[in-house]
């Protein structure tokens, strides 16, 4: 019959896809039956023909690979060349790993759990730190967008005076957190968090609004008309009024029209924020309340940005005077890239824990190699009867792999669903600042999971793999059982694995004792408050209400809660302690002239001090006689009196804030941490609210309670506001305690992912060295087997193999504390009264180590000891 | 082992009986391009050789087939030639007779005129 080469592409489909025994008859019968058609219907036809029959056939001859896999059929007439298309020996190896899995339960879970484990964590640490770190923000090309240094300080008076112009920057806009209420008829008075912006802040980040417009210049001046720009859940929320444009809303008491509506997915400075008004700036007012945000000039970089700031700064300083040295804005100008200022203190810590279950993984894939390994020990009969039969090491190694992969899947699948739960547990145990909210568990969690188990897998039927591979001709580990092991593999890429994680376990360690150091540091700082059985309510007053009206509210909403059940007692304050830095004011005392100095200083209602747990040193606390037409009075803390009083009596000297009249010192009670717990004890004065001229927006209310548990005190003090005050709006409820731990810091939040990584990382380290000792010993029993019977004392036996896993161990932790030397740094900002280099910390990482370590190898080898000498000779 | 077995005949689908009956046809030289080239004449249908194949491996899985491998001319390459088993004969009977009797006082060219 005539031949005629089949069109590019039809014979290797065919090649590929069907057995090595029928592929030359196939296509040589093709091949003839085109070269036919070819004469008698022409090329084209032919070549339409055989492209039908290989796409025709391809669903048929794929079917079939994959039932001759899974049921194994070899044709009669294959039998002396037999062997299916390639994937059908993945089938069948698939198929086999699973029996042999389900064979060894205990092996399988172990190795599942162990890679679902690394991976889960991987997992959702990763997905996390790719969403914090690399995730765009709604700025267009943030790299020009950053924050000037003192963010929160700066104010109305500054930013009009400097406004016309900022040589090296294309705008320049400024914002303030402004909460308001929103009064839409009929329905209660709620809360919005909101921002308070420059006309030019919308612009400068660049998102054009999804109707209307932004603001235009002019309309934050204190005389323009108020007008408001919605974010999209608002509009939503708001009932998507397609004309809002145009209309007024109550917000914070204000009828302000809207002017527009923002794009879904566009946020600024938070996510929850849901509206933005147009500042009111008053080129009087000097309370620095303001953060400053920069888009720098196109042929500029954050880098080159030194010049203009010090123009800038310069420019401040032949303006304004700054008497404080703290708040001195001539000094030190800097800018701050927009995302470092978002994310802050997390970048170390995210990358701290991305490196730390980076390592889990590493140490679980090792773990799982080494049980691999073992179980390549405990086939050498299979393995090298198979070998001996003429599977080639490729197939032999492709039989590993897909145990691996199978091993990965289900720990894939596994981790998945770990890690979604991990997720949430991240969420809230990482500071993750305002970025926290655009964080949301999806997809990505589940596809990073997978990839990390299929690296993870690969990983481990790599090591195996090579050990088959190196192990020469397979028949030597054939000869392997059949000698009981006595010098032959010598393991030592066991013990290489070994040292590798036990290194990564005491890194891990040494990080974590790190960070368990700064927070029992901070943690013994003394906060000068009684934290626990005290609830905390942070509360808006709306704008609209007068100076009187706001007293009214306060001097009513205290006795409400006063009455609740186990209540001791009630205050209010502006600010909270331990909530970032205080809030400072000038000071002079009469006689004494202009100080130039500023102290803490805190607004508070009678009972303070009380329900704060603050003690009064001298004199007297606020009390009923103190009103608002009496004499005002001053009760100022000890470090104050030890500043500005030395060596005279504090109590009856008057301090001046308001007015001429000042007010009367008439106690001294003891130092609180005004600001930040690590700033230490700081001049603070304290006045009556109702004796002040100004009443804040927000306050915060400490209701202290006799009861320990303090969580139905919460609900009912927030359901006795929004009973009683309508004109109240509840921002937030918390504990004093919260409050605490919050000003711990991000070390506080990390430190139990951390301690709880660090056990993982110890289990599996454990895990390890038992597993590869215990193979040793297993190998080598044969050996000790003879020396027992030769008469060696089985103490001797014990103390080889313990020394074996002591160097391992040994050696591994030097790597690891190295390794925990040079990475420290990166947690140095996290960290609070102990070194980087830590010499305890180092110390007490490596003695865990060589401690689990120890016990890890001698279960193996006391087990070596009891060998009966006549069982282990007989077993060969 | 299988062929020693006796296998009960059982129903056969469409394409099976279609492909069972053109290996008996060609007889000595059902191998797959002939068989799939007499399916093509007798029921003029284009037929791809994948499917002849899987069909015809289902088959002999099942017993109801075998195959060998001969060479028809010396230099010739060798080929896979099926053969229809006793087992398969039964089932090729058994089918036709199943029909039969399901046709047996149905008219459908009444229906198909209409």
């Amino acid at each position: 019959m005539a031949r005629r080469r089949l069109p590019f592409g039809v014979g290797a489909i065919f090649r590929i896809l069907l057995p090595i025994a029928e592929q030359d008859e196939v296509v040589a019968e093709l091949s003839a039956e085109y070269a036919d058609r070819v004469i008698r219907h022409g090329n084209a036809a032919a070549r339409r023909w055989a492209w039908r029959q290989a796409l025709g056939s391809v669903p048929a001859l794929l079917r079939r690979g994959w039932w001759r896999g899974m049921t194994g059929f070899e044709p009669q007439a294959n039998r002396l060349r037999p062997g299916g298309p390639m994937y059908e020996s993945w089938i069948i190896d698939a198929r086999y790993a699973v029996r042999h899995l389900l064979r060894r339960p205990v092996y399988a879970i172990v190795a599942v759990f162990t890679l679902a484990l690394g991976t889960a964590g991987t997992a959702a640490v990763f997905s996390l730190a790719q969403r914090i770190l690399l995730d765009p923000l709604p700025i267009a090309r943030e790299a020009q967008v950053g924050v000037l240094w003192f963010a929160g300080s700066w104010n109305e008076q500054e930013i009009l005076r400097l406004r016309p112009d900022f040589p090296g920057f294309q705008r320049m806009g400024a914002y303030r957190p402004a909460h308001a209420t929103l009064d839409v008829t009929g329905q209660p008075l709620r809360m919005v968090s909101g921002a308070a912006v420059s006309s030019e802040l919308l612009d400068l980040l660049g998102t054009p609004p999804l109707m209307g417009r932004t603001f235009k210049p002019g309309e934050d001046l204190v005389a323009a008309e108020p007008v408001a720009v919605l974010s999209y859940s608002l509009w939503k929320e708001l009932g998507s009024d397609g004309s809002i444009v145009g209309k007024t809303l109550q917000l914070g008491g204000v009828s302000r029209t809207v002017v527009g509506v923002m794009p879904p997915g566009f946020w600024f400075p938070t996510p929850e924020t849901r509206v933005w008004t147009a500042a009111r700036m008053n080129p009087a007012n000097r309370s620095g309340l303001y953060t400053l945000v920069g888009r720098i000039a196109d042929d500029q970089s954050m880098a080159t940005m030194n010049g203009p700031l010090q123009a800038l700064a310069s420019r401040l300083a032949s303006n304004f005077q700054y008497p404080d040295p703290q708040w001195d804005k001539t000094r030190h100008p800097s800018i701050e890239p927009i995302r470092d200022y978002f994310v802050g203190d997390v970048r170390p810590a995210l990358i701290a824990t991305v490196v730390a279950v980076a390592v889990i993984l590493l140490i679980a894939s090792a773990n799982v190699a080494a049980l691999v390994l073992g179980q390549i020990d405990a086939r050498a009969n299979e393995i090298g009867m198979r070998a001996t039969l003429g599977a080639t090491r490729q197939r032999l190694i492709q039989q590993l792999l897909t145990e691996s992969l199978l091993l990965g899947g289900l720990a894939g699948v596994t981790g998945a669903a770990i890690a979604a739960g991990g997720f949430t547990l991240l969420l809230q145990s990482l500071p993750l600042g305002v970025l926290a909210d655009t964080a949301k568990l999806d997809w990505r969690v589940f596809w990073s999971a997978m990839i990390a188990a299929m690296l993870a897998s690969a990983l481990v039927a790599v090591i195996p793999a090579i050990t088959l591979w190196r192990g020469g001709s397979l028949q030597s580990v054939l000869a392997t059982t059949r000698t009981g092991g006595v010098g032959s593999r010598g393991g030592s890429f066991e013990s290489a694995l070994v040292v590798g994680q036990v290194a990564l376990a005491v890194l891990v360690a040494a990080g974590a004792a790190l960070l368990i150091r700064s927070v029992v540091n901070l943690r013994a700082l003394d906060p000068g408050i009684k934290t626990d059985r005290a609830v905390v309510i942070d509360a808006n007053l709306p704008t609209r209400l007068s100076l009187a009206q706001r007293k009214l509210v306060i001097d009513a909403v205290l006795p409400a809660l006063a009455a609740l059940p186990g209540v001791q007692h009630v205050a209010a304050t502006q600010r909270l302690p331990l909530r970032s830095s205080g809030y400072n004011f000038g000071i002079s005392i009469r006689g004494r002239g202009n100080l130039n100095q500023t102290t803490a200083f805190r607004m508070v209602t009678e009972d303070y001090f009380a329900a704060m747990g603050m003690t009064i040193r001298r004199g007297r606390s606020f009390s009923s006689s103190d009103r608002p037409s009496s004499e005002r009075v001053v009760v100022i803390n000890e470090a104050l009196a030890a500043k500005f009083f030395p060596n005279e009596e504090p109590i009856g000297q008057v301090i001046v804030t308001f007015g001429d009249a000042g007010e009367r010192i008439i106690g001294v009670v003891s130092n609180a941490a005004e600001g930040r717990l690590i700033d230490g004890a700081v001049p603070a004065r304290y006045v009556l609210s109702h004796q002040m001229p100004i009443v804040p927006e927000q306050i915060s209310l400490v209701v202290r309670t006799s009861d320990t548990n303090v969580a139905p005190l919460v609900q009912a003090a927030r359901r006795t506001i929004e009973q009683e005050r309508r004109d109240l709006a509840v921002q937030e409820t918390t504990t004093l305690q919260a409050v605490f731990d919050l000003s711990v810091g991000p070390v506080g939040q990390v430190v139990t992912l951390m301690t709880l990584l660090t056990m993982l990382a110890l289990m599996l380290g454990a895990v390890g060295v038992y597993g590869v000792i215990s193979h040793f010993v297993q190998r080598r029993s044969r050996e000790f087997g003879i020396r027992l019977a030769l008469g060696q004392n089985p103490s001797r036996i014990v103390g080889r193999i313990v020394t074996r896993g002591v160097t391992l161990v040994a050696l591994g932790g030097v790597i690891g504390i190295t390794a925990a030397l040079l990475m420290s740094s990166l947690l140095g900002s996290m960290l609070y009264g102990v070194e980087a280099a830590d010499p305890l910390s180092m110390a007490g990482a490596l003695s865990v180590l060589l401690a689990v370590g120890v016990f890890a190898t001698l279960i193996p080898a006391r087990r070596a000891s009891r060998l009966d000498p006549a069982v282990i000779l007989r077993q060969s | 082992m299988r062929r020693n077995k006796r296998v009960d005949p059982v129903l056969l689908g469409a394409l099976e009986e279609q492909v069972m009956l053109a290996v008996i046809r060609t007889a000595e030289e059902a191998y797959g391009m002939n068989v799939r080239r007499e399916l093509e004449e007798v029921t003029e249908r284009e037929m791809t050789i994948g499917s002849v194949y899987a069909t015809l491996d289902r088959l002999e899985a099942k017993g109801l087939v075998t195959s060998n491998r001969q060479s028809l001319a010396a230099d010739a390459p060798s080929r896979r030639i099926f053969a229809v088993t006793a087992a398969g004969g039964r089932s090729l009977s058994l089918t036709r007779n199943t029909r039969d009797r399901l046709w047996k006082g149905v008219n459908v060219g009444a229906l198909s005129e209409t």
